[in-house]
């Protein structure tokens, strides 16, 4: 029998803890320090997604430390932003920019109402008691379709407690409404 | 009762829990008898599919009008406190998600642990949903560490005998399973531990396979891009797995026809 592994038998449980707030903004400044990350931070179109702790298994060289992701979408240039920040040594360890659709932020979701809300043809269906229920990451799978490549949302009205009654897609890139729908229909 | 510390000892285990932005009430850190389980156990998604409820015969989509939708469970959709409840036998944490306010999709996500061993990661799925065709997906992650995270091997039990799985793939549940309904087990070659992997019998299971690799990190979206296959399927390649950390995505098809609420979700026991 080989010997039983024993690295990850001893762990400290505190690196999973939630970052606090300012390990939170220390992770933010830090990747929008990072130069190759400067025209992001320049023009300023992109929205943070999440910033949560990540424990790395041994052996790799950021076990032991405490390390926050971040992952972020970059409107300006249509790419997801995934960076493990070092938040021990205070640098970016490991940055991927890529095609990935990353869950909505917040402030994409609060986005999302917004603009569909505006909308004349949502505003023309909507009952008067109709309201926003949830903001929703959608993507189609017809080609022909504008949220099939870009980042998108589905925007459910209705009344809360009770079965949605339209939906309304919302093509973040533009913040237009591409697509309004009977909830039934859908 | 409210759950306050993130730590829990009872009944044989020792687990750790928080709630993240992205996947749920999160398991880390649990042993059984003071043997390293899991790394990690999480439920980065739940994505809900429709279905045309009439379907025409000049249908090109298969019925699916439009694509799925989703929205993490997390802290933005945690409603009330996580409950722990102590049982005969065991203990539980709970946690109530709904999507936006007063939404149409409600959860309740539970991790229970019983004292002979078996572990539990359910999602108990409230629906209602936008109308009655629509498919829930959800879709957990386990990175079991049994006795460490190294010299894994998984095995699946197809034509009546448990085959080992010698590369990254999909194992789907086709009916077929061992004397005691398990249909997956992951084995620590050092010491011969086990976990056991059964999958609820009505929610056409599936299991895909992925070697574990140093900074290879969860991910924060089934989309792995605009173009490509959602994961998990996008993470499975043709890696050995045998004798490697191995990472499971369980991923349950909870169909609204069935009746509501559904509990979805594997048992998970641990043969030490």
């Amino acid at each position: 029998m080989r010997a039983r592994p024993t690295a990850s038998l001893s762990v400290d449980p505190a690196l999973f803890d939630p970052l606090t707030e300012g390990e939170r903004a220390d992770a933010l400044r830090v990747l929008t320090e990072d130069r190759r990350l400067a025209t992001m931070a320049k023009v300023a179109r992109y929205r943070v997604v999440a910033v949560e702790p990540l424990v790395l298994k041994p052996p790799h060289d950021l076990f032991g430390r405490r390390v926050a992701r971040v992952v972020a979408y970059d409107y300006a240039s249509d790419r997801c932003v995934d960076a493990l920040i070092d938040l021990d040594a205070g640098l970016v360890a490991n940055l991927q920019i890529n095609e990935g659709q990353p869950m909505l932020g917040r402030d994409e979701e609060g986005q999302a109402v917004a603009v569909a809300l505006a909308d004349d043809r949502v505003k023309r269906e909507l009952g008067l008691s109709d309201e926003p229920l949830a903001a929703m990451h959608y993507w189609s799978r017809r080609d022909i379709e504008l949220s099939s490549s870009r980042r998108s949302a589905a925007v459910l009205f209705g009344q809360p407690g009770a079965r949605p009654t339209l939906v309304a897609v919302v093509d973040l890139v533009d913040s237009q409404v591409t697509e309004v729908v009977p909830a039934e229909q859908w | 009762m409210v759950a306050m510390s993130n730590s829990i000892e009872h009944a044989d285990w020792k687990i750790h829990w928080k709630v993240t932005e992205s996947a749920g009430l999160i398991i880390y850190l649990a042993s059984y008898k003071n043997r390293r389980v899991m790394w990690e156990g999480s439920l980065p998604y739940v994505t809900v599919d429709h279905q045309r409820q009439v379907l025409s015969i000049d249908e090109e989509s298969g019925g699916e009008a439009h694509g799925p939708f989703w929205s993490p469970l997390g802290v933005r959709n945690l409603v009330g406190a996580i409950r722990r409840s102590d049982f005969r036998g065991g203990f539980e944490l709970a946690a109530d998600f709904c999507v936006g306010q007063g939404g149409p999709f409600r959860y309740t996500q539970l991790w229970r642990f019983h004292k002979d061993g078996r572990m539990a990661p359910w999602l108990v799925i409230h629906g209602p949903g936008l109308h009655d065709s629509h498919t829930y997906h959800p879709h957990w992650r386990f990175d079991f560490d049994i006795d460490g995270a190294s010299d894994d091997a998984l095995e699946h039990f197809e034509g009546g005998r448990w085959t080992r799985v010698a590369e990254e793939g999909w194992l789907p549940y086709t009916g077929e399973s061992a004397e005691n309904a398990t249909v997956w087990r992951q084995i620590d070659f050092g010491t011969g531990a086990e976990v056991a992997i059964r999958p609820h019998h009505w929610e056409d299971a599936e299991l895909f396979a992925v070697r574990y690799h140093d900074g290879e990190w969860p991910p924060f979206s089934p989309r792995a891009s605009t173009a490509g296959q959602s994961f998990p399927a996008s993470y499975t390649g043709d890696e050995s797995i045998d004798g490697e950390d191995v990472c499971l995505w369980y991923v349950a098809h909870v169909h609204h026809d069935a009746a509501f609420p559904f509990t979805a979700g594997p048992w998970i026991k641990c043969g030490f």
